[in-house]
Parts: structure tokens; sequence; C-alpha cells
């Protein structure tokens, strides 16, 4: 070394220049050496050389020698796999190499893989060793084989996130380095020792995973779980009627995923083609505010108009799904399928969208419980005939022959309270149901499927009541509404024009509302209106009326979710609040429900 | 064995096999007769194509910045046979080539630093069972070598041969746990590769 250590200052700290390493092999001492000698070699055996201050630049006419030693420097830290004479590899991290003789190696963290000497024909792995410095003499290099080198520099020296920083990778480092790259996509396919990891796909042939998370955490590590599903859904009754029920949800749910409907994001989950008007980028597709209603519009009361997002039916629609008659199912939803909820659906399978008017007040005039009965008849018959022609009948023959099974179901007796009441908010909601449908609807038969009839025989009767409730107050608005839901051409109405006619029950015992229900949107201070005093007792989690904003709309069914609440499976939120009216010997107010800014309801009523 | 010297010139790609058995296929970037060591890149392929399809095309294997490639550095006489596949420009532009000397160190820290921390994963001395054990429960828990022993949590020992009763230490439900899931993960190895291992 011939006084190259002057030189220092344009290289690493000296310590870098020790090598240090184990002599391993005769030239290590030279190692220390090495790397100044090379930069100094280049600094000076060119006279083309400029030497910026932290770079050191190749001159023209570079001779082949700096060439390489270009390279090699650009190798400094790189990960390379050495190929020795006897066919040995070595890996490591490139450290130095000595220009001033053959380029002899020296790699630090390096370690045999593969041996090639008479030793081990095979991997060294006897016992792991720890790598090591270890240098190559010349006269056993055969090769140095690095990858992903960039042989023209990398880019912007100095900017923050160099890539060869490994441990320091940020963004912008990332994706600015990447000059158009394409690589060669391979398949994944899993380590040697890592066959574990398939037990992520171990599932049976009906799609259910065979690994239990908790099972195997307890097992595992000895915690348990104390998930319990019901806390979060409704319980699932499994009794004697769980095909049947089944068989209704999967009916309903076939129906509603079937419905026709405007809203494109529906369409597309399921599949319809709505034309492709507007320019339908994806901004507009998926991004951007919905703006094709007048939901922003302030509408006062009366004037609004009723969705049929007021789906009373879906609160009176559980889990349990009570075979009840289409009452509920029925009344479809303007597009959504939302108003389906019902649970007694089956009627609504028939049922396509663009339903029909819902013969709500059908029910309501069918079905009068106690002394509103007359009241409602009036009140119908006369929402009806104003309404006609905005209504699109459906086609009852449907309804009634789905009702028929139902009815067949062998409830009777039981008024079909239960379903009937579509409590609709007067105008919203049920749009229209105060509609035609009354025309039509009053042959309806009328489904008298007690609700839950052999399974809850108590909860049916005081759903029923909550229903007639909702409904009567439905109709009740009809009156002065009716013009607005005159003006609602295309909305389609919520009631269940398969609806079974309402048929008082005498023995049908009246609804009480426990104190956990939920007091009704308070905003109806329309005089109009009324909200029975004692109903400020909320359930909780049981949204109470119809017709509500979509916070409530959206979850139009009520799920028990309190184990000890209510015994009813649908509540109708609307329903008790009636039924407390009921009770109170009638008044001679109808019960107006309304729901201050009925929306159109776009999602599902689950 | 002396490779013809003449068609090493720069820019030339060509396709060559060495005595140990390895053929590649890449672009010359130097070639230094003292030493008798030649350098070439391996090109990306998709540029390997546009070289045969148009052999002059300016800029075609030059080494852009930040552009990485795979690069060897050959030792000629091992070359055993080798054949011009195209000629193409010279892939360093001299003008511009750099050396960021500090950039290059830094790199190398960081190389090394990358390369000691795996380092403390590997157990010197130890069987490669002891190794896959110590992997596979460094997965989840985090593990030391202590000699021939793993430190779990630095607080459980597991000494040779790594069977659960040789778990000793830490509080008793670490200690379970570690025990449990060295069984676990025995028996994964076990029954996955049977007599893999001594």
């Amino acid at each position: 070394m011939m006084g190259m250590m002057s030189h220092q200052q344009q290289i690493a700290p000296p310590s870098r220049g020790s090598v240090n390493g184990f002599p391993h092999r005769k030239l290590d001492r030279e190692g220390s050496g090495r790397h100044e000698s090379k930069i100094n070699l280049v600094r000076s055996s060119s006279g083309g050389f400029t030497n910026s201050e932290n770079g050191i630049k190749l001159g023209h006419g570079s001779h082949s020698r700096d060439r390489l030693i270009y390279v090699l420097t650009q190798l400094i830290g790189h990960h390379v796999d050495v190929h020795v004479k006897n066919g040995s590899i070595i890996s490591g991290i490139f450290h130095a190499t000595n220009s001033d003789k053959d380029f002899g190696v020296v790699l630090k963290m390096a370690q045999v893989i593969k041996d090639g000497s008479a030793r081990g024909q095979r991997y060294a792995d006897d016992v792991v060793k720890k790598p090591e410095t270890m240098v190559i003499p010349a006269r056993e290099l055969v090769q140095v084989f690095a990858k992903d080198v960039a042989l023209g520099g990398d880019e912007l020296p100095k900017g923050p996130g160099h890539d060869k920083r490994k441990d320091l990778l940020i963004d912008s480092a990332i994706s600015r380095s990447h000059y158009l790259e394409e690589r060669e996509l391979e398949r994944w396919a899993p380590d040697e020792g890592d066959s574990e990891c398939i037990e992520l796909e171990k599932y049976d042939r009906k799609g259910n995973r065979s690994w239990d998370q908790f099972e195997t955490n307890a097992a595992l590590f000895g915690v348990k779980s104390t998930f319990n599903e019901e806390i979060y859904t409704t319980k699932l009754e499994r009794g004697p009627h769980m095909r049947e029920l089944e068989k209704h949800a999967s009916r309903i749910a076939r129906e509603i995923e079937g419905e026709d409907t405007k809203d494109i994001h529906l369409a597309e989950e399921r599949g319809l083609f709505l034309g492709d008007d507007l320019d339908h980028d994806e901004e507009i597709k998926y991004s951007a505010v919905r703006r094709d209603t007048d939901n922003s519009k302030y509408k006062p009361p009366f004037a609004k108009i009723p969705s049929s997002t007021c789906h009373v039916d879906s609160f009176n629609r559980t889990v349990n799904i009570d075979p009840k008659d289409s009452l509920a199912s029925s009344s479809t939803m303007d597009e959504e399928s939302s108003s389906h909820i019902f649970d007694d659906t089956d009627a609504s399978a028939t049922i396509q969208t663009n339903s029909v008017s819902q013969p709500t007040s059908d029910y309501l005039s069918d079905r009068p419980l106690s002394n509103d009965e007359n009241r409602l008849d009036r009140k119908l018959s006369r929402e009806s005939n104003e309404n006609m022609d905005n209504r699109k009948l459906q086609p009852e023959n449907n309804l009634s022959d789905g009702a028929r099974p139902l009815i067949s179901e062998g409830l009777d007796g039981r008024p079909s309270s239960s379903h009937a009441y579509e409590p609709s908010s007067s105008g919203q909601g049920f749009k229209s149901r105060e509609t035609p449908d009354l025309k039509v609807s009053v042959k309806h038969p009328s489904v008298t499927e007690p609700v839950t009839s052999s399974q809850r025989p108590g909860s049916s009767t005081s759903s029923t009541s909550e229903r007639i409730a909702a409904n009567s107050a439905a109709s009740a608005p009809g009156l002065s509404p009716s013009s607005s839901i005159g003006s609602l051409t295309s909305e389609k109405s919520t009631l269940n024009p398969n609806a079974k006619e309402f048929k008082l029950n005498p023995n049908a015992k009246s609804f009480s509302p426990s104190a956990s229900l939920r007091p009704p949107h308070p905003t109806s201070s329309d005089a109009s209106y009324y909200y029975p005093n004692n109903m400020q007792a909320a359930r909780p989690g049981l949204p109470v009326g119809m017709g509500f904003p979509p916070a409530y709309g959206a979850q139009p069914v009520m799920y028990n979710t309190q184990p000890g609440a209510s015994p009813q499976g649908y509540m109708n939120p609307a329903g008790p609040q009636y039924g407390q009216q009921m009770m109170m010997g009638g008044q001679t107010r109808p019960v107006y429900y309304y729901a201050p800014e009925m929306q159109q309801y776009r999602g599902r009523n689950f | 064995m002396e490779a013809g010297g003449e068609e090493f010139a720069i820019g030339v790609v060509i396709s060559a096999k060495t005595t140990l058995g390895e053929e590649f296929e890449g672009q010359i970037v130097a070639f230094d007769r003292p030493s008798n060591l030649l350098v070439i890149h391996i090109l990306p392929k998709s540029l390997m194509l546009l070289n045969r399809i148009s052999i002059s095309q300016e800029g075609v294997g030059r080494a852009e910045r930040g552009e990485r490639r795979n690069v060897r550095v050959l030792k000629a006489n091992y070359i055993r046979e080798f054949s011009v596949v195209s000629k193409g420009d010279d892939p360093l532009d001299p003008s511009s080539c750099m050396l960021d000397l500090n950039a290059i160190y830094a790199r190398e820290d960081a190389a090394l630093r990358q390369a000691e921390i795996e380092a403390e994963r590997i157990g010197v001395g130890v069987t490669p069972e002891a190794q896959s054990i110590f992997d596979a429960l460094s997965k989840t828990l985090p593990v030391q070598w202590d000699k021939t022993d793993i430190v779990v949590m630095k607080e459980v020992r597991v000494r040779s041969p790594y069977l659960p009763e040789n778990v000793s230490g830490g509080t008793a439900a670490a200690n379970e746990r570690v025990k449990k899931v060295i069984d676990f993960e025995r028996k994964r190895l076990h029954s996955r590769v049977p007599g893999q291992f001594s």
C-alpha cells in the first residue's frame, strides 16, 4: 500500500478500510487498503477525471480497466454470489476488490452457499454457520454475480430516499426509482417450510372452513372466546318451522334480488343492465353523490312523497320469518326491495317490482280493530279513490294465489292483524298505500295468517295490534297528504296487494308495548300528528315509527336484540303506539304517523 | 482457454457457456484484458428482444439512471464457448457515470445491518432442525439464540433437543404457551417431512 491512506477524505471513514476480517486466506492483510487503492487508482490513472464532491467521473476515452473499476465500485454493498474454481458459491455483501492487482474480492457477511469441494458435494449445512468476512483471491475467482445493479448510477443520489437503503424505503423512493420494470410474474408458491399456510384453504365441500379459529386458539394458547353470535344478530329460532322459514326467507331474498331497479348501484349488483346513459364514468357510477332524487329539498310534511321506504312492513319483519301473508311482502318498493322485507312474503314471491300499490288501506279497511274500523274504512276509501291513477296495480292474482297457501298454513281465527298493517306513515312510506288499490284490493282475501301463529301465539296478537295500529295510523293522514300521494307518479306502493283482508278478532289481546320501546321520531310536531305519550318508553334497538328518516328507514327490520326484550319477533314500531291508542278506547283522532323527511329508501332492509 | 479478444467489444450481446456449466446471455459492459475480466450485464428480456430486432437502436441496452440489471463479472478464461448475438451500443454512458461514494457506502452499511439482523436469527452450531424450530417460533414470538438455547421473550428458555420438556423459565402462562407452540411446531415439522431431520 503506497501511501494510499492519504486520500482518505474522499473515502468513507477509515474504519471502513480495515477489513479486519478473519484471515481466511492469504490476501486478507491487503484488504484494508483495497478500496482506497481502488479509488486512488481511478483518480490517478486517467487524467481526464473530474471530481465532483461526492463522485468520481470517468473521463472520456475510459480504459477498459476504468470501466471495470466503475462497475465493481457500483457493486459495493450489493449482495453478490461469487463463484469459485472448485464450484462453490459464496454469497455475501460485496465489500472491496483489489484493483491494484488482479481483483480479488472481499465479501462481508459471507457464507458458502454451495460447497463444491470434495468434502461436501451438497449444500453445506450440516451445521449452520454464522456469516463472516471472506476474501477470495483472484486466482480462485470465476465469477461475481450480482442482481439488480443500477449500472447507470442511481437516480437522485442525494434524494431523501436512496433506494439503496433498504431499511428505510419510503414511498416516494419506491415509486421514483422505478423505471419501467416489467417483471415476469410468477405464481406464488409456499416456501419449503411453509406448507402450513395451506391451512387457510381448508374448505369442505360446502365452502365452510374446516378450521375453527376459536378452537385452535383455545387449544394452542388456552384462550377462551366469549363470542356469542346472538349478541350481534337476531337469534334464530330453530324449531320445527325452521325449514319453512328458511324457504320463505330465500324466496324473499330471491325476489328482492331479482327486482328491477332504477338505482344504478343495485342494478349493477344484480346484473341488470340499466342502459349506459349520461356518460356514466366511474366517478358517477361509484363515487359521486347521488342526485337523481330530490331528497335534499325540504318538503313540508304533507307534501312529502310517501316513499316506499316506509317500510313499516319491514318493521314487522323478523328474522324468524313467519309464514305470514304477503301483506308485508308484497308491497314493493319503488326500486328497492326494501319493502319486501316482509316476512310473510310468500305471496310476494310473485310480486314484481314496480310493485303495486299496496292495499294497505285494504287491510286497514278490512280489518279494523275495535273502534277505528269504520273510521279507517272511510279514510281509506277516500284515499284510494284519489290515488288511483298513480298506482301501478299489481297482478293481484299473484298475490292472492300467494296468499292462499299462507292461509292454509293453518292460522285462522286470528286476524291477520299482524300482517296487514304496513304501518305506513301516512303519506310516506305508504305511498300508494292509500291508493287506488283500495278499489282493487277490496277483493283481496285478507291474509289471515296469524303472524307467528303457532310459534308465538301471544306475540302474534300483539304484533297484530301493532300492525293494525300502524296501518290505521297510516291511513289516517291519507287525507291530507293524498295530494302529495297523488303527485307521486313514480312511487310504488308498499302495500301488499295480496294481503288478506283484515278481520277483527275480538279475542285478540291488545298490545302493550314493553317499556323499552323507543319513542317515535319527535319531529312530528304537526297538529295532525299524534303520538301517544306513553310511548315515550323507548325500546332500545327498535326504531319506532314508519317512514322515519333514513337512519331508521335503513333498519326497518327490527331485531330483537335483547334477549329478554319484547317477545314478539317483529315489532311494528308504529304499532305499539297505535295500540296504545286503541286501548284508550278510541280517540276521535286518527293517529298519524309521519316521517318528516321521507327519503326514498334505497337500501335493503335486512 | 483464451477466448477471442476481438469479439469482446463493448456493447456486443453475446450468449455464452461457462466451464462450470452456466449459460447466460448479456451485453458486454467492459472487458479488461490484463485481468481477463469480462463484465456483462444481463439485459431485461424486453430489451433483449428489441436488440435482436433493431440492432442499432439508440439507447437500447443503455443502462439508464436507476435502471437495474443483473451483472456478471466473469473471468474470461472460464468461458467455454460463446456466440455473438448482436451488436449494440455502449451500455454505459461515459459522460454520466458517476460514483456516489457516500451513497455506496450508505448502501453497504444498510446491507450489513440487514445481514447482521438476519444472522442473529441463525444459531451457530445448531442443527437444522433446531433452526427450523427457531424460525417457526419466530413467526409469532420474539426469539433469540443464546448459544444453542432458544430464548423466547427473553424469559423462557428452550434447550436442546427442543422438546416441550426442555422449556423452562418465564411466567407460567408464557411457559405454557411456548410449550404449546413448540409442540405444535414439532408435530407439524415431523408430519410434513418425516425423517428429513436426524
